[in-house]
């Protein structure tokens, strides 16, 4: 497969702060409402940040999350065929059985998870009551800057992008 | 694991051993015929008269409704539909509408009625009661509403008051020339002032035939844009989609509105002028679908000339309103397409394309025509799919040429003088699916491609397919803005996968590309060809699989247009940041971009020389207008949560601002009038992916469903 000098450069543009994505071993993620339509979007709502650190082949998780319509009642992470893409369970996390709260684990990734860890296939997942299928989730991506809204970026700025050009 | 199924509801599956297994009902005859009136007043302007879906809208009857829904249940459906329908006004209706609804789409897709009537809490299995075999009285429906008096002789609906708990209003329409003009000493436009237009006027769509939206009017600064404040104001006609361009010229300012409805207005004072009502009545009193719009008019002579989304070509005369001919772009034919990109000049002729047209089971195509400005007569016709023997007849995977649909064209072209080409972009085949369409792993030439014309004659001269065998309605159809560096010239666009797009205008060959957001639908890109690599399970999807898009439909890019400040030689771009979970039939499930802490809305400025990222921001809301650039170095855009500002085209950084009275959508001009110049830009509601992902995902935003303005700004009065 022929990639552009412009898809490979959008390799370096994900490397927030300049840190290869390979190297990095902090990983981070804010915490999001999961697919919703009008009739499901009172029940999955939510925000929250975790980071993760990997040190050889054991990932450690920890955050926080806060308003969820109803008490959360799981977490879990999970691995995706890409980024953005739902996949499925592979660990089960420590979760605040509340609306709001904190979300940890530690585990031991394969090497395969551990790749995938690397390019951004592992994401958070947080269940709650009414929710139970999934409320809020997030991919796990090389720790980066968080921009504000309404702040200007120069130059290189882009959003995490790990997937498209390596694959 | 992930029950994706369970996930994607966000409802409880009703056990199988709880289906009831019947061959007819749960609903009765009685409730089909009255959901068959619900559906025509709240249901068929976006989903069809006979269920077949729209350009935003899923089919409600045969195997595209039942690939979603065979397995879900009628309990389900009521809360879908419940809890999202009317577009924007979920749970608007009352009870009774919604189950008489639900009982007549069960009809329409082969269940039977019975003697139980249907509640909202009734579940059965939709498989086990339908087949999606679509009923005779579906799909050849009797007209939607008695016509009478005028109304009729427009095409307007007799409106007819209701009472009940939904609280419905009654939308007063009356059509016709309302207000006749005497304008004196209007200087007819020319060729020549199409192609170097004054630089107080804004006669086009983009201004320019090579597509900028960039004014050379500078009196309005970085420095003194602090003081910016409203001149005038006008309110627009409320109902249906307003996404306009104000079209100015010698001192007048042309407007398109719901209902096609045309006014002519001062631009010194904000005094109507004229307005012709041409009709018909929108389709709804609320915010209308994607396919309600007209986008832009053009000026050529005397005239006016309007497109319309019922297919009807008008030349009005812009002095008094007065038609001076119609015609119609589709020969009378109902229901094969219609216009909402608006029209361009050139030599004489009156381009415009088509949307809403070559739908599945049809014979007849889309197509890009041309019409003689002074007689309405067409000189010619090219068609948007590629048939056999044409270049590009290869692709779509032996496919009957009459099977070969999609390929519509609204947003209109852009124009090179010296090279007499004319640019357009395309929509993608139908349906959107590949699965669905049977193309197989064809390309779909001249879908979601730049074509290339020869405006005297509709000759193709080249054509360039930037994204083969899409699949998940992710159009390519935007503007094509032409740009020279030196003696390269260039066509560069942007759709709603996010690539930025260079080619060689000349040749049609691809130059560059560049990637503005998150996209995890392609897997690759193949630098040596320009072309991108579907993610595995996209090429391979199956008609009963949800798969992830990002972007989604609502882009990437969308219509919101770029600009391009050529002094800076900085190209500014509207982007969205979303991702959607979409099963066969395009049932979607929305959720924020990786990434993005939820800021949908993101406004990117790129080098257009190397392509080079200069700056950019984000924002939770959505850009819901086009950029306009400006001598001043300033870039105006406004936004799904009303706000309207100027950016330092430099920089970035935000240095003035203003809220309005609902999202802040359209296309924003600069002209001047008196030596004074002047930004107008319009509120409007409706449309398609750009107002409806918003509209479900950012919670916390609440806007009137009314209050469609055009908003005319200046500085200060000495």
């Amino acid at each position: 497969m022929l990639l552009s000098k412009s898809f490979a450069l959008s390799v370096v543009l994900a490397l927030m702060a300049g840190q290869p994505a390979l190297a990095a071993d902090k990983y981070i993620t804010n915490l999001g409402p999961m697919p919703l339509d009008d009739a499901s979007r009172a029940n999955i709502q939510g925000r929250g940040d975790v980071s993760a650190t990997l040190d050889g082949r054991k990932l450690s998780v920890s955050g926080t999350f806060k308003q969820l319509p109803s008490p959360a009642t799981a977490a879990h992470l999970n691995i995706s065929l890409a980024t953005g893409v739902p996949g499925d369970k592979i660990f089960d996390l420590t979760v605040t059985q509340a609306p709001s709260g904190t979300v940890s684990g530690d585990v031991t990734l394969s090497a395969k998870q551990a790749a995938a860890f690397r390019t951004g296939k592992l994401y958070v997942q947080i269940d709650s009551q009414k929710a139970p299928d999934g409320t809020i989730w997030g991919w796990l991506l090389p720790d980066h800057q968080i921009v504000g809204a309404d702040v200007p970026q120069q130059d290189h700025w882009f959003i995490p992008q790990l997937d498209t050009p390596s694959r | 694991m992930l029950k994706k199924s369970a996930l994607l509801l966000g409802v409880a599956f009703v056990a199988g051993a709880a289906l009831a297994q019947q061959a007819s009902g749960p609903f009765t005859a009685a409730q089909v015929a009255a959901g068959r009136a619900e559906y025509a007043e709240n249901c068929a302007s976006c989903h069809q008269a006979d269920m077949s879906g729209g350009t935003d809208a899923l089919p409600l009857a045969g195997k595209g409704f039942m690939a979603g829904w065979n397995n879900r249940t009628t309990a389900q459906l009521y809360d879908k539909i419940h809890g999202s329908m009317p577009l924007g006004r979920g749970g608007s209706l009352d009870e009774k509408t919604y189950t008489d609804l639900v009982a007549f789409i069960l009809h329409a897709n082969g269940a039977t009625a019975g003697a139980a009537a249907f509640a909202p809490t009734t579940a059965v299995k939709i498989g086990a009661i339908a087949n999606g075999t679509i009923p005779d009285d579906v799909a050849h429906p009797a007209p939607a509403a008695p016509l009478s008096g005028a109304a009729a002789a427009t095409g307007a609906r007799a409106g007819a008051a209701r009472a009940g708990g939904s609280g419905r209003l009654v939308y007063s329409f009356k059509a016709g020339l309302l207000l006749e003009g005497h304008i004196q000493n209007y200087t007819p436009v020319t060729d020549a002032m199409l192609t170097h237009p004054a630089d107080g006027d804004w006669p086009m769509f983009r201004r320019t035939y090579n597509g900028w939206s960039y004014s050379p009017l500078g009196q309005i600064t970085t420095d003194n844009v602090h003081s910016l404040q409203v001149k005038w104001m006008w309110a627009l006609y409320e109902g249906g989609t307003t996404e306009i361009t104000p079209i100015v010229h010698d001192g007048i300012m042309f407007l398109s509105e719901s209902g096609n409805t045309v006014q002519a207005v001062d631009t010194r004072t904000g005094n109507l002028l004229w307005e012709n009502r041409l009709g018909p009545a929108p389709r709804s009193t609320g915010p209308g679908s994607s396919t309600e719009e007209t986008r832009s008019l053009g000026l050529w002579g005397n005239n006016v000339y309007v497109a319309t989304p019922q297919a009807n070509l008008y030349a009005l005369d812009a002095r008094s309103g007065k038609e001076v001919w119609k015609t119609s772009l589709v020969d009378g034919k109902p229901g094969i397409g219609g216009n909402t990109g608006g029209v361009m000049i050139i030599h004489g002729k009156v381009i415009t394309g088509l949307t809403n047209c070559g739908r599945k089971g049809s014979t007849d195509h889309c197509f890009i025509s041309a019409y003689d400005a002074a007689t309405g007569k067409r000189d010619w016709k090219f068609l948007t799919v590629a048939l056999t023997g044409q270049p590009g007849g290869d692709s779509w995977g032996g496919m009957p040429d009459n099977d070969r649909e999609g390929a519509e064209t609204w947003i209109a072209g852009t124009y090179d003088p010296d090279l007499n080409t004319t640019y357009w972009g395309t929509a993608q085949a139908k349906p959107w699916r590949r699965d669905l369409r049977g193309s197989k792993d064809g390309d779909t030439d001249y879908a979601n491609s730049t074509l290339a014309l020869d405006p005297d004659t509709g000759k193709l001269k080249w054509y360039f397919n930037h994204a083969p065998g899409e699949t998940l309605d992710l159009d390519e159809v935007f503007e094509r803005q032409l740009i020279d560096h030196g003696d390269q010239k260039t066509l560069m666009t942007i759709g709603k996968p996010g690539i930025l797009w260079k080619l060689d205008r000349v040749t049609g060959k691809f130059l560059d590309a560049r990637q503005t957001v998150f996209n995890n639908v392609y897997a690759g890109f193949d630098m040596k060809k320009g072309k991108p690599i579907l993610r595995k399970d996209i090429a391979d999807q199956k008609v009963d699989q949800w798969l992830s898009s990002c972007p989604g439909p609502e882009g990437g890019h969308d219509w919101p247009a770029t600009s391009y400040h050529q002094p800076s030689d900085t190209l500014i771009v509207p982007l969205s940041q979303s991702c959607v979970l979409m099963l066969g039939n395009g049932s979607q499930v929305y959720y924020e971009m990786p990434g993005t802490e939820g800021n949908m809305g993101r406004l990117s400025a790129y080098r257009t020389a190397d392509m080079k990222p200069l700056w950019s921001f984000q924002q939770r809301a959505p850009f819901l207008t086009a950029a306009l650039s400006t001598a001043g170095n300033l870039v105006f855009i406004g936004d799904f949560d009303r706000t309207f500002r100027a950016v330092d085209v430099r920089s970035g950084k935000t240095l003035w601002k203003i809220r309005l009275g609902t999202t802040v959508q359209g296309h924003p001009v600069s002209f001047s009038i008196d030596g004074k110049q002047y930004i107008a830009v319009t509120t409007g509601l409706g449309g398609g992916s750009p107002e409806e992902k918003p509209t479900t995902m950012l919670t916390e935003v609440h806007r009137q469903p009314t209050g469609q303005t055009v908003v005319v700004l200046g500085l200060p009065d000495e």
